[in-house]
């Protein structure tokens, strides 16, 4: 043994305590009122797996029983039949007929056409809404 | 304590024989006790330590696994009810007692030099600490420490290293302060 490990043997030795009379009855009586318990620590756990098992087991049976009654007991639903809405509420079928833009003019001018052509298309959409009531 | 007494020992105490239990543990109260104190903040909270370390011991013997040695087992429980004894003192007054008037301090005689498990316990954090205890006071072997702690032998053996190294160089330093201030009267 080296030096320190010596030394603090010696030092730990010449640290003085006693366990006194009172303490001593403390701990007994203590000790005789103690219900001894069956594992808990992680290393004697071996002997608990059969009951983790056994209660996992009987949870997974309780469950799909549960689940099996609750099935049986009921007839299965009719299939829900939808009717398609009215004529009214369906969107109104627009033909569009698209032209490919001929720059034949100045590009002002071009614009101002084409704002006119949207400014017609608007308000023929508002013609078709103000038709149908929407 | 012979083997053989004490595995009838376990087994009677096992059974629910207190006094089986009583003469099982006697060897090793003082020790423990020892311990505590170094590792709590009032001898009160050691005793306390060590009541509640029979006790539990004593409830959940049937599950002791006879694979350890029973003075391991009984020191894993003490290191745990020591932790949670100085977390509810932290938790109560902010910070553990001044260190100067501690326990330890209290029980250790007046000498020239410092008791180095003082030193110890200014420079090793709480862990360490334990493991150098177990070791050098109650000289068990690494792995019965790695079992002790929850650890790992080599996390074992390295802290046991370092932890020397760390104490050499304290009592280093404190060699050459007392060698200054005898120089300088």
């Amino acid at each position: 043994m080296d030096k320190l490990a010596q030394q603090l043997r010696e030092d730990a030795n010449s640290i003085e305590v006693d366990v006194s009379p009172q303490l001593d009855a403390r701990i007994r009586a203590s000790l005789a009122g103690v219900r001894q318990e069956t594992g808990r620590t992680s290393s004697g756990s071996t002997g608990r797996a059969p009951f983790w098992w056994a209660s996992s087991l009987t949870g997974i049976a309780a469950t799909v029983a549960i689940i099996s009654v609750i099935n049986l007991g009921e007839p299965d639903p009719e299939p829900a039949i939808t009717q398609p809405p009215p004529q009214q509420f369906t969107m109104p079928q627009f033909t569009f007929k698209p032209k490919a833009a001929i720059l034949t003019e100045s590009l002002q001018q071009e614009l101002d056409a084409i704002q006119s052509d949207l400014k017609k298309a608007e308000q023929v959409i508002k013609d078709d809404f103000d038709k149908i009531g929407i | 304590m012979a083997v053989n007494s004490e595995t009838a020992l376990i087994a009677a105490a096992k059974c629910g024989s207190v006094a089986a239990f009583t003469e099982l543990v006697a060897s090793h109260r003082v020790r423990l006790l020892r311990f505590l104190v170094t590792r709590t903040s009032s001898y009160a909270d050691a005793e306390d330590a060590l009541q509640d370390t029979l006790i539990n011991a004593f409830r959940y013997l049937r599950s002791y696994d006879a694979k350890w040695r029973f003075s391991t087992w009984l020191y894993r429980i003490a290191i745990n009810n020591a932790a949670s004894m100085r977390v509810q003192d932290t938790e109560q007054i902010g910070e553990l007692c001044d260190e100067e008037s501690g326990p330890l301090e209290q029980c250790i005689a007046v000498s020239e030099r410092e008791n180095l498990w003082i030193s110890a316990k200014r420079v090793l954090n709480d862990e360490v600490y334990t493991a150098m205890w177990l070791r050098y006071a109650e000289d068990m072997s690494v792995t019965d420490i790695a079992a002790a702690l929850g650890r790992s032998v080599s996390w074992t053996k390295v802290n046991l290293l370092r932890a020397r190294q760390q104490l050499d160089a304290a009592m280093g330093g404190s060699k050459k302060k007392a060698q200054a201030s005898e120089a300088y009267g």
